[in-house]
């Protein structure tokens, strides 16, 4: 906890070191107030930091089973997907179909797991760009708008109920936060989670199927990635196209690292993460600044909580 | 070479593992280190060995090392240390791990292992693969292969066989012979009567004893300050057998364990393996989630009690206690459940007398309350003390069933495949 926020401080101070030495001395003012400085300026980064918050939570989930998930990306696709063809069966189905397709896709790296002892942190960063180029046939293809004019799909059917911008995905992140924690922390399938993350040997020897473990623990970690591109889909886009992951898959990485990959930090990390993004967008319409300072933040942070990781290993 | 330890201290929060020591260990000595778990041997000398620092005190060697002596060897002084955890990779051969440790190529690994004077065969082996007996020899090659002025052994033979120690004794006398310093920490009394030529006790910290000559009574007295009254005797009323497989390490026995594991639900079967903090606990979590994983985690409290184990709580991390307390923590687990079948690897490995006594009790009562129990163990003296019935296993295959009378002239035979 405190080597995650020491690590937020001095990517701050690096931040507005960068904006003193390239002529942008307000950077970091313009990065507060386009993030948390007026409502509106909230309501973006609450939109921003749900799909982060969730893809962090598959990446945690995961670990504690003992597997780098690096596959939210294709994950939120196929939950985005999912949530597309059954939007017409109304909003609960197409959520709970997301849930349901992400699950689905982590499985195959399970499969492949189970079968070859393929290792996951390749199998799902290779399922990733399936799903990518997957999304990109539909949305020129069978899912492209009747106009055929851009390459992304009609409006989607379904739509998550709102309070003016905010959309009741912003709870069913925080739900699946506190219920992971709860997962992970308080249930029997959790212990055995953990056991298997920690030490497979020792949990094989205390008669649990490794194996299956990982397995559920993949379902349940790819599960939330999904929900993670149905809400998107229903909440903030209503289309699919193109880009449309954005690299959440990716992000919710770093979300889980800042989160020292415990589920209930993850919403403070999500959040501070999902900020950034938003501030450095005003930064770009405000001071013409390339939003991509937003991933140099994000990078830095990471790089920043490794040092100190590292550092604090060598003291000790 | 004199090895000077002086008025040493250390202490972890608010035990004192080590409590103002001092000791000379002269070169060609093999110096038996004895105490109970947790009396700061090993803590003593990994502050020799400079793997920890001391609180106060220093650690002097005249007269100072040459230069050549130093270059390659494990710290300032040439010290090695084979520690009762294996270091080795264990996605490298036996070859590459000697590479690793001494600079060698891999291809000359056979020639370093012929120099040490210890048996071990197939340098292609990985690591991982190898039995927890030749891995230990592994790493006492290692240690003997950079020619160490000082040579620390944390409980060397405690994953060996008779044999198997009886040839490690050989090497031990072979390099003190050859000017090195030999530690040899150790609870069992009769090898370190055996084989040191000084014996130094330890008790909570401070060196109670240092002698040349001393029995084994006068050791085991020494080495524990509660008085050694008798166990209450177990009454005879026996449903249960224990049959103990004794064989040297390395021909089965752990695919042994892993067929009762597979063969029976674990919930109905008490398991406890052959390499504890392997396959035995997750160190990451607290004692009572360990408890959780096979059994009832509520228990914790009552077990920690029943079996005296030396914790703060159930919510310490199990990583965090000592080695034998470790094992308490197993055996309570696997037999708090009161299990029809118990398989126990090698349970008294790495314990004290009192300790291991205690394991014996327990082992025992489940067998009086009707337990089948299979006792894994190279350990001959813990057979014949336990066992109902004998058999041997030798590159995967048991022997048939002898009673103790029986097994007592066969086993060595039996164990070595000449039988």
């Amino acid at each position: 906890m405190k080597r995650a926020l020491a690590a937020v401080a001095v990517s701050i101070a690096l931040l507005w070191i960068v904006g003193i030495a390239s002529g942008h001395a307000d950077l970091l003012r313009v990065l507060v107030t386009g993030s948390i400085g007026s409502t509106f300026a909230i309501e973006g980064t609450l939109l921003k930091s749900v799909p982060l918050l969730l893809t962090g939570l598959a990446v945690v989930i995961a670990f504690r089973a003992g597997v780098w998930n690096i596959g939210g990306e294709g994950q939120f696709i196929a939950g985005a997907l999912a949530a597309f063809v059954a939007a017409p069966l109304g909003t609960i189905v197409a959520i709970v179909a997301s849930i349901l397709a992400g699950a689905l896709w982590a499985s195959i790296a399970s499969l492949m797991r189970a079968w070859r002892n393929a290792p996951e942190v390749l199998t799902t960063i290779l399922l990733n760009f399936i799903g990518i180029e997957l999304l990109g046939y539909c949305v020129n293809g069978p899912l492209q708008e009747a106009s055929g004019k851009y390459p992304q799909s009609e409006a989607v059917a379904a739509s998550l109920p709102q309070l003016g911008e905010i959309h009741a995905g912003v709870a069913l992140a925080l739900i699946a936060a506190i219920a992971s924690w709860f997962l992970i922390y308080r249930t029997k399938e959790g212990l055995r989670l953990r056991a298997t993350g920690f030490n497979p040997s020792a949990a094989h020897y205390a008669g649990i199927n490794v194996n299956a473990q990982i397995a559920r623990g993949m379902a349940i970690s790819g599960g939330v990635a999904g929900l993670a591109g149905g809400i998107e889909l229903l909440g903030v886009t209503h289309r699919l196209f193109e880009r449309f992951a954005a690299g959440y898959g990716y992000s919710g990485i770093a979300v889980a690292l800042l989160a020292q990959l415990h589920p209930l930090a993850t919403i403070g990390a999500a959040a501070f993460f999902g900020a950034l993004v938003t501030g450095a967008g005003e930064l770009q319409r405000a001071a013409n600044v390339s939003s991509s300072v937003a991933t140099l933040g994000q990078a830095v942070v990471i790089l920043v909580l490794i040092l100190f990781g590292s550092m604090r290993s060598r003291t000790s | 070479m004199t090895l000077r330890i002086d008025h040493v201290t250390k202490s972890f929060g608010a035990t004192r593992a080590v409590d103002d020591v001092s000791l000379e260990i002269e070169a060609g000595e093999i110096v038996g280190l004895v105490g109970e778990n947790g009396a700061g041997k090993t803590t003593l000398m990994r502050i020799v060995a400079a793997e920890l620092a001391a609180d106060a005190g220093t650690i002097n060697v005249a007269p100072p090392p040459s230069a050549a002596r130093t270059a390659g060897g494990g710290g300032a002084t040439s010290i090695g240390f084979v520690h009762q955890h294996f270091m080795l990779v264990n996605d490298f051969t036996i070859a590459e791990n000697l590479a690793l440790a001494t600079g060698a190529l891999p291809r000359e690994a056979e020639g370093i292992i012929a120099g040490s004077g210890i048996e071990l065969r197939g340098v292609t082996r990985r690591a991982r693969d190898l039995s927890v007996g030749e891995k230990s020899k592994l790493e006492l090659i290692k240690a003997i292969a950079r020619k160490p002025e000082v040579l620390i052994l944390d409980e060397p033979t405690s994953v060996l066989t008779p044999y198997e120690s009886d040839e490690l004794f050989r090497v031990m006398r072979n390099i003190a012979s050859e000017g090195t310093a030999v530690v040899f920490i150790s609870h069992k009394v009769r090898e370190v009567i055996e084989v040191a030529t000084r014996v130094v006790v330890m008790r909570r910290g401070r060196v109670v004893v240092e002698s040349a000559k001393m029995t084994a009574e006068e050791l085991a007295a020494a080495m524990v300050d509660t008085p050694r009254g008798d166990f209450a005797p177990v009454t005879e009323t026996r449903t249960g057998e224990i049959v103990a497989i004794v064989g040297v390490a390395g021909n089965g026995q752990r695919e042994l364990a892993d067929t009762y594991l597979r063969e029976h639900p674990r919930a109905r079967l008490g398991f406890i393996p052959e390499d504890r903090t392997r396959d035995g606990l997750v160190a990451e979590m607290s004692i009572a989630e360990n408890v959780a994983l096979v059994g009832d985690g509520r228990r914790t409290p009552q077990l920690i009690e029943q079996y005296s184990i030396r914790a703060k709580g159930p919510d310490q991390l199990a990583g965090a206690l000592s080695g034998g307390n470790q094992q308490k923590v197993i055996l309570a687990r696997e037999l708090d459940r009161a299990p029809e079948l118990i398989v126990a690897a090698e349970p008294t490995r790495g314990l004290d007398i009192e300790a291991t006594r205690f394991v014996h009790e327990q082992l025992r009562r489940a067998a009086n309350r009707g337990a089948k129990i299979v006792l894994i163990t190279s350990d001959l003296d813990e057979a014949f003390a336990l066992a109902d019935a004998i058999q041997v296993i030798y590159r995967g295959k048991l022997s048939e069933r002898m009673t103790p009378g029986e097994a007592s002239s066969r086993v060595a035979a039996l164990m070595a495949g000449v039988a």
